[in-house]
């Protein structure tokens, strides 16, 4: 194990670098619809940093981006790629509604959130189940399951808050009725901020606790990297990757779960809006490191509040951010090939 | 003017090490040339030289006495030198014919047919007997290289290099190659084999070149060459001892014993069957034979790795079933196995890690690993093999095969076994540390019976007390190796002969 | 016409997109490169289709012209996966998301306005057959390309020496290189002409599927692909047979919308495809059926040195 110290500089290294070729791909891309580069970067930076208010918008996002992140990771630790994050999130979400909007009456309110919580976590794990269950059992690839069944969960999310879940009294509003005040995350005052950024920290310094320290962790270490000395050693690595893609969508449908109690108070539009498929890039961001996985997503959270300000602000398409988003990726693959070679 | 080829003079260097220095061969038309050395010797080079893949630092090559550059593989198979390689270069999906074409180039349109033509009258010519329509991966090794000599020629080939070409053939695909090679000597062809097969250079070959850290030292023919124990002083630089010390152990109580041991491979087609040996502390049994006839199977149906359809294995007192072998608690039985960088290491992690890999129980408090207790008995492994390593921390993707080798006997008989089962244990090590396992599997009789399967009969003859011979999947006996007219019969049952 | 017909022409046209891309990605797979961007490389190959045509009215500049930008965009992975040795997977599925993103963007504005429009070309005699003539040729004349596409495909990777050397590529580069086949070149070409079929895919929603631009047009059809070139066993005439099928699911939600017959309810038939994408997909896997991937799938190469 390199020491600590050498891990911190090489990834402020790799992290300035990370960000500098995507800024200029985004500025080429600014450039081609013909806005002021330095301008819009101007506008998107007072989008996410520009006061305590929008800062603390950075901080709601990056509290699913560290979930989906830290999804993606304990997947991609043992090899798999979990692509479904999206989907497992929206299973969450589904999962806890269902617990909001029917257990309301039956539970003390003191129990409603945490039980919504296991339902969101149950609905991730579920979702992710059936991919998890192919993989180890039939070996069929778990990026291409874990995708396709995204679309799945939007579809069936949609039926559910245009049809039987919508509210009677919503005037035709697409999306289920508000949940009650047990039901609801805290904020911090003045903020949308909720528990769930507790939720992303706590889970990276357990994660990354348990990979270095735990027989788990070393066990999973050695999976993911060697396969065949794993089965060598006698690791069951088919049913350890069954648990872990079903872990791995649970911490996904927690933050579906954060996203309606803690955010928009029902299921609604807007839960399905890309978080899944950033956790990828918070992965690769962080390295594979649990530990950086929240600055991470403090990072992507902070283009994707600046994208939106952009679009306030500019009448610039938000979809700015995606294409940072990907140059961020390719640049990220791109030191880490240089590195391997 | 009559076909000749010379290296003159060639240097190259990879960093700081010295691959070839100042080497001059020449390899002629109607003849046949061993090129002898150890693992490093600088052998591979030079025939990488030969034939385009690295361009020399200094000296020239000469073609019929017309200095050449070959600039890639390709370009000097269009001269006519071409090599096959130790891993055949064939595209295992595709057809005999799909691969010749693939190789030989021509119009737009694939015109199997034709070509199938063409290659079945090369493969009248030459005795190679290659059928155009088979898929490569249903050939057998010997099939193989046959079809790369077919590819070979089919490019015109006139000058033929062979890296290794005997390593991965019975003794009956041996004898065919050597018929092979003769009728390419007879059609004029310059022949240049690689090996480091001292009997294989005296029997075939007309000339004989010895290269030796880089330099050649001796350059000599079967004839002049003094025997086999002259060319191997020539070959290593030191008198060779083949028998190395082997101090007697009392043969302890039986420690394994397997009866009809069936399994390996698909049910329909067992690799191994009928397996009956008996292994007691203290001794070393081998299990020879030309690979691919059962014996990795075997030794990783031993280790659970593997499937076990019929018979019994007793271990530890317990006789198990076969289907109940690979849940049996196995904590007494080590194993190394053949791939020591992907199977029985991960090369990203650090030698501390890697030292756990089988040990885990031993270093777990809880849920915890004891990470500190983890690094001080790599350390301690580390000075007592002798490993060359920074220290624990090191990945152990960095160390050298001998040491990582040593890495992983000093791990495996850290939990003194009663059986310990080895798989090539020296395969790709240079003879120093080839020296140091045996002399670790020699001390592990200590404590355990050894179970060492090997392709190398020198190595099994110099280890081990009895020496059994798998052949087909099926023992086919079992020589003491204190008795000359039972070690006699070793050979002639590798290659399938039961007596 | 009757309901079959109807259903058939339905499946037809629901097809072509996915099996353009489909064909894209054999070709991109058995040269050995997996390229996971298809859902990308679709959505700006639907944009800039849609753009050109909006723009010049011209349907086979529109078409070039998305076929060019999936080709630029698969180069792009290429120079990640075959130059650079990056983690295809990674790299592809930011292609996929660098697609969406550039075409979200630059189509903003593009939202609702009506664009041009490919309409049908039958095929004089056949498409007046009775019963099927007018389903089957009474189409697009992308759905004509798009058989055809398959049909050479499938008689370059059989027939000819280039696609003797993709295949060669794609099962072993090492040996492929020995032979003195040109692997790195191959493979680039391979992924660029796949890329090509991707984008002309795209257009094929944006210009003749539902006309118009609209994001997310491609609504995950990259990915049925990706899983239609596996199940299909990596063949041009499996991923035909791969394609039809996907396309009758699809052509059912339309059929039940258009009939009004809701036997089956309509988020159930949204969701089939995909769910029973998954369900082929792991048959084939329990069955052993799916063919062998190629060997060097995934795998970059470099000549030792």
């Amino acid at each position: 194990m390199s020491s600590q110290r050498t891990i911190h500089s090489r990834a402020i290294a790799l992290w300035a670098f990370a960000l500098a070729v995507p800024l200029l791909a985004g500025a080429a891309v600014f450039a081609v619809m013909g806005s002021d580069p330095l301008a819009a970067y101007s506008v998107m930076f007072q989008g996410a940093f520009g006061s305590w208010g929008r800062f603390s918008e950075v901080l709601v996002k990056a509290s699913a981006l560290s979930l989906t992140g830290l999804a993606v990771i304990l997947a991609a630790r043992m090899n798999l790629w979990n692509i479904g994050c999206e989907g497992q999130l929206v299973m969450g979400a589904v999962f806890a509604t269902a617990a909001a909007l029917h257990l309301g009456d039956t539970l003390p309110a003191a129990l409603m959130l945490p039980c919504a919580a296991l339902c969101g976590m149950a609905g991730g794990a579920l979702w992710a189940s059936g991919p998890a269950w192919l993989r180890s059992r039939l070996g069929v690839s778990e990026i291409i399951t874990t995708l396709l069944l995204n679309y799945v969960a939007i579809a069936l999310m949609e039926h559910l808050y245009f049809g039987i879940w919508r509210d009677p009294a919503g005037f035709g509003f697409p999306g289920t009725a508000m949940f009650a005040e047990a039901a609801r995350l805290p904020r911090l005052a003045g903020t949308r901020v909720h528990p769930g950024l507790l939720a992303g920290i706590a889970g990276a310094i357990l994660l990354a606790w348990a990979l270095a320290k735990t027989r788990w962790g070393y066990e999973l270490t050695v999976m993911g990297l060697g396969p065949k000395a794993a089965s060598y050693a006698g690791m069951d690595a088919a049913r350890r990757g069954l648990w872990v893609l079903m872990a791995s969508g649970a911490i996904a449908g927690l933050a579906g779960m954060a996203e309606v109690t803690g955010i928009h108070y029902r299921l609604q539009q807007g839960v399905a809006v890309g978080y899944g498929y950033d956790g990828v890039i918070v992965a690769c961001l962080a390295r594979l490191h649990p530990a950086l996985a929240p600055p991470a997503a403090i990072v992507l959270a902070a283009v994707l509040v600046g994208g939106e300000y952009l679009q306030t602000k500019m009448r610039l398409p938000s979809a700015a951010s995606l294409v940072i988003e990907a140059a961020l990726l390719l640049s990220l693959l791109w030191l880490q090939a240089r590195k391997k070679r | 003017m009559s076909l000749n080829l010379e290296l003159v003079n060639i240097t190259k260097r990879f960093g700081p090490t010295l691959a070839n220095d100042h080497v001059s061969i020449t390899a002629h038309g109607g003849e046949i040339h061993a090129l002898l050395g150890e693992n490093g010797a600088g052998k591979s080079t030079l025939m990488s030289i030969l034939s385009g893949r690295y361009q020399p630092d200094v000296g020239e090559i000469r073609l019929s006495g017309e200095p050449v550059r070959f600039t890639s593989p390709a370009h000097a198979l269009a001269r006519g030198v071409g090599m096959v390689h130790q891993r055949f270069m064939l595209v295992d999906a595709f057809t005999v014919a799909e691969n010749v074409c693939l190789a030989a180039g021509g119009s737009p349109l694939l015109d199997l047919k034709a070509e199938a033509a063409r290659i079945r009258e090369l493969s009248d010519r030459f005795g190679l007997d290659a059928d155009p329509d088979r898929p490569v991966h249903t050939l057998s090794m010997g099939e193989r290289q046959r079809v790369e000599i077919l590819k070979l020629l089919r490019l015109g080939a006139r000058v033929l290099i062979f890296d290794e070409p005997t390593s991965v053939l019975t003794p009956t695909e041996i004898e065919r190659f050597c018929q092979v090679l003769k009728t390419l000597r007879q059609e004029g062809r310059a022949i240049v084999f690689i090996t480091h097969k001292l009997e294989e250079a005296l029997e075939l070959s007309d000339r004989i070149s010895i290269l030796r850290r880089g330099r050649l030292v001796a350059h000599t023919t079967p004839a002049e060459a003094g025997g086999k124990r002259n060319l191997a002083r020539m070959m290593v630089g030191r008198e060779v001892i083949f028998a190395i010390d082997k101090p007697a152990v009392e043969p302890g109580p039986e420690v394994l014993r397997l009866e009809g041991l069936t399994g390996g491979g698909d049910p329909a087609r067992p690799a191994f069957s009928g397996v009956d040996l008996a292994l007691r502390r203290g001794e070393v049994l081998a299990v020879v034979g030309v690979a691919g006839n059962g014996q990795t199977e075997l030794a990783e149906a031993l280790a659970g790795l593997a499937p076990l359809t019929a018979g019994s294995v007793s271990f530890e007192g317990a006789r198990h079933e076969a289907k109940a072998w690979a849940a049996a608690p196995k904590d007494a039985l080590a194993y190394v196995p053949e791939d020591r960088h992907h199977e029985g290491s991960v090369p990203e992690l650090s030698m501390t890690h890697n030292y756990l890999l089988t040990r885990l129980s031993a270093f777990t408090r809880g849920l915890l690993l004891d990470w500190t207790g983890g690094a001080e008995a790599t350390r301690k492994a580390i000075e007592r093999f002798a490993i060359k390593a920074e220290g624990p921390h090191q990945p152990s993707g960095e160390l050298s095969g001998g040491n990582l080798q040593k890495l992983l006997l000093a791990r495996e008989l850290s939990r003194l076994p009663s059986v310990l089962v080895v798989q090539q244990p020296t395969q790709g090590l240079d003879i120093g540390a080839s020296e140091d396992v045996w002399k670790s599997l020699l001390e592990a009789r200590e404590h355990a019976g050894v179970l060492l399967v090997t392709g190398d009969l020198t190595e099994a003859l110099t280890l081990a007390d009895r020496v059994a011979v798998i052949f087909a999947g099926r023992i086919l006996g079992v020589a003491d190796v204190s008795d000359p007219d039972q070690v006699a019969r070793i050979s002639p049952m590798m290659a399938g002969v039961r007596q | 016409m009757n309901d079959f017909a109807f259903l058939l022409s339905l499946t037809l046209k629901s097809s072509m997109a996915v099996l353009l891309a489909a064909q894209g990605e054999v070709l991109s797979e058995r040269a050995g490169v997996i390229n996971l961007g298809q859902e990308g490389m679709m959505l700006m190959g639907a944009f800039i289709g849609y753009l050109v045509g909006y723009l010049t009215g011209n349907a086979a500049l529109a078409f070039a012209a998305a076929g060019l930008v999936g080709s630029l965009l698969a180069l792009l992975h290429g120079f990640f996966a075959i130059r650079l040795g990056a983690n295809q997977l990674l790299s592809g599925i930011a292609l996929s998301i660098l697609g969406a993103g550039l075409a979200n963007f630059m189509g903003r504005g593009f939202i609702g306005k009506p664009g041009l429009r490919v309409g049908e070309w039958p095929i004089p005699v056949l498409s007046d057959l009775p019963m099927v003539g007018k389903a089957v040729f009474g189409q697009n004349a992308l759905v004509y390309v798009a058989v055809l596409v398959t049909v050479a495909m499938w008689f370059a990777l059989s027939r000819t020496r280039w696609g003797l050397t993709v295949r060669a590529c794609g099962e072993n580069p090492t040996a492929a290189d020995a032979m003195g086949a040109p692997v790195i070149r191959t493979r680039f070409t391979a992924v660029a002409l796949g890329g090509f079929l991707s984008g002309m895919a795209g257009a094929y929603l944006s210009l003749v599927f539902t006309p118009g631009w609209k994001e997310g047009i491609s609504a995950g059809q990259g990915w049925i692909a990706v899983a239609i070139v596996i199940f299909s066993g990596w063949r041009p005439l499996g991923a035909l047979a791969g394609s039809l099928f996907f396309g009758f699911l699809s052509a059912l939600q339309f059929f039940s919308q258009a009939t009004g017959n809701n036997v089956v309810p309509l988020y159930i038939l949204r969701i089939l495809p995909y769910v029973l994408t998954i369900l082929t997909l792991s048959f084939a896997a329990a069955l052993g059926r799916r063919g062998r991937a190629p060997a060097g799938l995934g795998k970059p190469f470099f000549r030792e040195h």
